[in-house]
C-alpha cells in the first residue's frame, strides 16, 4: 500500500498546497493560505481500529529492572519511590556505525543548552551512541512557527521532534508527513519491532497515534500523565486557616470568599475556568466534543453544563475572587502569585507540581501544594478530562536510504531505554561527578547538569513511562499517584477515541476568537446574555456546524 | 500662578509615568526572592541589592556571547543598511536617473505586499544563508520607510548647489559624498538609529534562520530566560521547569533596554531635527 499524498517530485498545485500549509497557520500571515489550503479544509479522518495490524507488538521491559513501588491505573504510569540500587545494561551494541553526524531539532523551555563541541553531556552520550547527534534546540513556545516555516520550505533535519500539542496547529500536517518523512511501517510493524527492543517496550496505545495516512510514520513518546489540568491549592495555607478541600461549588465559592482578603493582598483564584467546566461535567477531552443521547455530536458550547460553568465563573470574577493582576492582563504571572501565597487556588498542569514544590520549599518553610480532588457540581460521579496521547513524535527525514534509517532507529532505540537502565541514567542525569552526584536518595543534578541537559535525547525518542522519584520531594510520587489513580476512574470517555481527526480549517480558526469572546463574558466586559450570540456566531462563521457534520461522518464511517 | 502650579503638576505626573515603570523594573531586578514574594510581584521600595539575577543571566557566557553577536549584527547591519539606503535614495531623488519612477513604485509596492514567511524562508535557505548572521541583515537591509524619508530630504537640497558642483567638475559620487551627505548628517543619524534599534531587537528572523545556539542574537537568548518554565499546555509532566524568578525577568528587561537607552542621548539632538525636516519638507 502506497502512502497517499504528494510525492517529492511534486506538481505546482502541491507546492502551493505546502506553501499554504506554512502561511495559513501564521497568524495574520495567511496571504498564501487560500492558494492551496482549500484541498483539505474539510478535515481528515483516519480510523485507527482498522489499522491495528500495523502496530508493533509490545514486549516486556529488559530483565533485571525492579518492579515499581506503586502501580498506576493505565494510562497513569507506574511509580518508583526509590532509585534502583543497580542499573541494567539494556543495549549491548553501539547503535551508530556510519560516523555521519545526525541533525536533530527538539524543543526546550528555557535557555538553550550549549551545542555540540561545548557540551560534556552531548559528548558523553554521543560517545555511547557511536555517532554524533547535533541538536538544534529551539524555544518550545515558538516551536510551531519554526515548524511551519521548515515544513513549508521542506527543510527538515534527519530527526525532527513534533510535540503532540503542535500537531493541531499545523494545517494539512498529514500531507506534510507523507511528503517529508520516512514511512517506518516496514521497519517497525508487528514483530519487526524486535530489532529495536527498547522501542518494543512502548505501550501499544502510543503507537496508534503515530499513524498518519494509514502508515506508521513516527516514534511516539508515550505520555507520563493523562490529565491536562489540575486545581492546585496551597495546602499549607488552607490548613492554617482550618479549611479542607472543597467538595461542591458552594463550598468552593465559600472557601474562596473566606480566603480572599484584598487588604492583605490575597485572593482565592487564578483563572480556573477549565476546572470549573470539569466540575460541571462539561466535555473537554476531545476539544470538547461528546455525543447527545440521540447520537449526534455536540460541542461543549452547546451543552447546559458549559453554560452553568460560564455562569459560575462569571460570578467568581464579579465577586472579585480572582487576583486583579490576572484580571487586568494576560501577562501576569499566576505561578509567581501562587508561590508567594497571593492566590490560594491555581489551575495548571500537573507538571508544575514537583518543580514548584522543590523550588519554593527552600524559601517558604512548610510550603505544600496539592491538587484538589475533582468533584461533580451536580451530583453523581465527577468527570475528569484526559487522554493517552503521546507527548511528542520523532520523525525521520525521507530519502536517507535504508541503512541510514536503520542506524537512526537504533539511535532512537538506545535513547528509549526505560528507567532503571544505564542508558536511561546517562540520558537523564549525564555523567556521575560532572552532571550529577549520587547520594543515598538518588542522583542530584549539578549546575552543569541543569545547564547542559535539556531533554535533548528525550525528545528524539520514547520510553516506557514511569513516575520517577525526586530526592528533594520524597512524598511527590505517592501523592501524585494517589491523586492520579483516584481521578483516572472518572476519565471522560471519548466516542472518537482511535479516530485520528484533522478538524476542518474553519473550525480550527474559529476556536480562539470564540474563546476570547467567552473570556470577555466571564470577566464582565460583555453581559452574560451575549453568550447565545457568541455561540450562534460560532455555529455559522466559526465552523461549528461544519465540524459537527464532520464528526458525525467520521463516526459513521468508522461504523460506530 | 495657578496655571504654573497646574502645569508643573502635570509635567511631574508625566515624568513619573515614564520613570516609575523603569524604576520598578530596575529595583525588582535587584530584589531578593523573599522581597519579591513579600511584595507579591513587582517591587517598588528597594530593601537590598541582590545581583543574583544578573549572575544567573551572565553565567555560562551565553548571554555575553549573544550580546556581542547582537553588537556585531547591529554595527555591520546598520552600516550595510545605511549605505544601501543612501545610495538608493540618492539615485531615486534625482529626476533624471534611469527608470526611477518604476523603481520607486517597485520599492513602494513592498509596503503593500509582504511576500510571506515561507517564500522568504525558501529564498534565504536557497541562498545558503541559513545559520549565517547575514540572514539577519540582508533580507531586511533596506527599509522602504527610511528610503522614502531620505529621498524626500535629498530632493529638498537645492538643485543649484549640485549644479555648481557639477560645473566644478564633480561626478555623482563626489557630489553625494562631498555635498549631499554633509548636508544630511541629521537625517542620516536618525535613519541609522532606526536601523540600529531594528537590528538590536532582531528576534523573529533569528528564530527562523538561526539553528545554531552559539549564533543566537541577544533577544533570542534573553527571551528564553523570560519564557523558561512556561510549561506547554499538555498533560505530560515533562518539559515543565520552574518559571524564572521575577528578578530574572526584570534583569532581562534591563539588559535588553540598557544599550538603547545609553546610545539614545547621543543621537537624540539629531533625532528631533531630522524627522521634522523630513516630514515637513517631504
Amino acid at each position: 500500500m502506497e502512502a497517499p499524498g504528494p510525492d517529492l517530485a511534486t506538481t505546482r498545485r502541491n507546492v502551493l498546497g505546502l506553501l499554504g500549509l506554512g502561511a495559513a497557520a501564521t497568524v495574520g500571515g495567511a496571504l498564501l493560505g487560500g492558494c492551496g489550503g482549500e484541498a483539505r479544509s474539510t478535515g481528515d479522518a483516519q480510523n485507527l481500529d482498522r489499522l491495528a495490524g500495523l502496530l508493533p507488538h509490545q514486549r516486556p521491559l529488559p530483565a533485571g529492572i525492579p518492579a515499581p513501588d506503586i502501580a498506576g491505573v493505565r494510562p497513569v504510569p507506574d511509580g518508583y519511590t526509590d532509585f534502583p540500587a543497580d542499573l541494567v545494561d539494556a543495549v549491548a551494541e553501539r547503535p551508530g556505525s556510519s560516523g555521519q553526524e545526525i541533525r536533530a531539532m527538539t524543543p526546550a523551555w528555557g535557555p538553550a543548552p550549549p551545542g555540540l563541541g561545548q557540551s560534556a553531556y552531548l559528548a558523553a552520550v554521543n560517545a555511547e551512541l557511536g555517532v554524533p547527534v547535533n541538536f538544534s534546540v529551539q524555544d518550545g513556545n515558538t516551536y510551531a512557527e519554526k515548524l511551519n516555516a521548515m515544513l513549508g520550505a521542506r527543510d527538515v533535519p534527519d530527526l525532527l521532534c513534533v510535540p503532540e500539542w503542535e500537531v493541531s496547529k499545523l494545517p494539512r500536517f498529514s500531507d506534510a508527513v507523507a511528503a517529508l518523512f520516512e514511512d517506518l511501517t516496514d521497519h517497525l510493524a508487528g514483530d519487526r519491532i524486535t530489532a529495536y527492543p527498547m522501542l518494543a517496550t512502548l505501550p501499544t496505545g502510543a503507537w496508534r497515534n503515530a499513524l498518519w495516512n494509514e502508515r506508521l510514520m513516527a516514534i511516539p513518546n508515550p505520555t507520563d500523565g493523562p490529565f491536562p489540568w489540575a486545581l492546585f491549592c496551597r495546602r499549607d495555607l488552607l490548613d492554617r486557616a482550618g479549611l479542607g478541600y472543597p467538595t461542591s461549588m458552594d463550598e468552593l465559592l465559600e472557601i474562596g470568599r473566606q480566603v480572599t482578603d484584598p487588604a492583605r493582598g490575597v485572593w482565592a483564584f487564578s483563572d480556573i475556568f477549565a476546572m470549573v467546566q470539569m466540575f460541571y461535567r462539561s466535555p473537554g477531552t476531545d476539544d470538547g466534543w461528546r455525543l447527545r443521547p440521540d447520537g449526534t455530536p455536540e460541542f461543549k458550547y452547546e451543552t447546559p453544563e458549559f453554560r452553568q460553568a460560564v455562569e459560575f465563573m462569571a460570578r467568581v470574577y464579579r465577586e472579585g475572587l480572582v487576583h486583579p493582576d490576572l484580571v487586568a492582563s494576560r501577562g501576569a504571572d499566576a505561578k509567581q502569585l501562587f508561590q508567594s501565597g497571593r492566590i490560594i487556588f491555581h489551575q495548571d498542569g500537573l507538571g508544575m507540581w514537583q518543580p514548584m514544590q522543590a523550588e519554593q520549599q527552600k524559601v517558604t518553610p512548610g510550603f505544600d501544594i496539592q491538587p484538589v480532588p475533582v468533584f461533580s457540581a451536580t451530583g453523581g460521579d465527577p468527570l475528569v478530562w484526559g487522554d493517552d496521547d503521546p507527548i511528542s513524535y520523532t520523525f525521520i527525514r525521507k530519502g536517507l536510504g535504508r541503512a541510514r534509517v536503520e542506524e537512526l532507529l537504533r539511535v532512537i532505540n538506545w535513547c528509549s531505554a526505560p528507567f532503571g537502565t544505564t542508558e536511561f541514567h546517562l540520558r537523564e542525569y549525564g555523567v556521575e561527578g560532572r552532571h550529577h552526584t549520587r547520594g543515598a536518595a538518588g542522583p542530584a543534578k549539578t549546575d552543569l547538569g541543569f545547564k547542559e541537559i535539556a531533554n535533548q535525547y528525550f525528545f528524539i525518542s520514547g520510553r516506557s513511562p514511569v513516575i520517577q522519584p525526586y530526592p528533594q520531594t520524597p512524598n511527590y510520587v505517592r501523592d501524585l499517584l494517589t491523586y492520579s489513580n483516584e481521578m483516572v476512574r472518572y476519565l471522560e470517555k471519548d466516542p472518537w477515541a482511535g479516530l485520528k481527526l484533522e478538524m476542518p480549517a474553519r473550525f480550527k480558526a474559529g476556536l480562539v476568537p470564540t474563546e476570547d469572546k467567552i473570556t470577555d463574558i466571564l470577566r464582565g466586559r460583555r453581559p452574560l446574555r451575549d453568550l447565545d450570540t457568541v455561540i450562534r456566531e460560532w455555529r455559522t462563521s466559526g465552523g461549528g456546524d461544519e465540524a459537527r457534520e464532520f464528526r458525525a461522518r467520521a463516526l459513521a464511517d468508522a461504523g460506530r | 500662578m495657578v496655571g504654573q502650579v497646574a502645569r508643573g503638576g502635570l509635567l511631574t505626573g508625566v515624568v513619573l509615568a515614564v520613570l516609575l515603570p523603569l524604576w520598578v523594573v530596575v529595583v525588582t531586578s535587584l530584589a531578593s526572592r523573599e522581597t519579591i514574594d513579600e511584595a507579591g510581584g513587582l517591587v517598588l521600595v528597594p530593601r537590598e541589592i541582590d545581583v543574583s539575577a544578573y549572575v544567573t543571566i551572565f553565567s555560562g557566557g551565553q548571554v555575553t556571547r549573544a550580546l556581542w553577536i547582537s553588537a556585531l549584527v547591529t554595527t555591520v547591519g546598520t552600516a550595510v543598511s545605511v549605505t544601501l539606503t543612501v545610495l538608493a535614495a540618492y539615485g531615486l531623488s534625482r529626476p533624471g536617473s534611469v527608470a526611477h519612477r518604476g523603481l520607486l513604485l517597485y520599492f513602494l509596492l513592498t509596503f503593500l505586499v509582504y511576500p510571506g514567511m515561507v517564500p522568504s524562508y525558501l529564498v534565504v535557505t536557497g541562498l545558503g544563508l541559513k545559520d549565517s548572521l547575514w540572514a539577519l541583515i540582508l533580507p531586511s537591509a533596506i527599509s522602504v520607510f527610511n528610503l522614502v524619508v531620505l529621498r524626500a530630504f535629498f530632493q529638498n537640497i537645492p538643485g543649484d548647489l549640485l549644479d555648481s558642483a557639477r560645473i566644478d567638475g564633480a561626478g555623482e559620487f563626489r557630489i553625494l559624498a562631498r555635498i549631499v551627505l554633509p548636508l544630511s548628517r541629521a537625517v542620516i543619524a536618525v535613519v541609522a538609529l532606526f536601523y540600529a534599534v531594528g537590528y538590536w531587537n532582531v528576534w523573529f528572523t533569528a528564530l527562523l534562520y538561526i539553528d545554531d545556539n552559539a549564533r543566537f542574537p541577544s533577544q533570542r537568548v534573553l527571551q528564553s530566560f523570560i519564557l523558561a518554565g512556561q510549561s506547554p499546555n499538555t498533560s505530560g509532566l515533562v518539559g515543565a521547569a520552574m518559571p524564572p524568578t521575577l528578578a530574572i525577568k526584570m534583569a532581562v528587561v534591563v539588559v535588553t533596554v540598557a544599550p538603547v537607552v545609553l546610545v539614545y542621548p547621543f543621537v537624540q539632538r539629531h533625532f528631533v531635527k531630522g524627522v521634522i525636516v523630513g516630514a515637513v519638507r517631504g
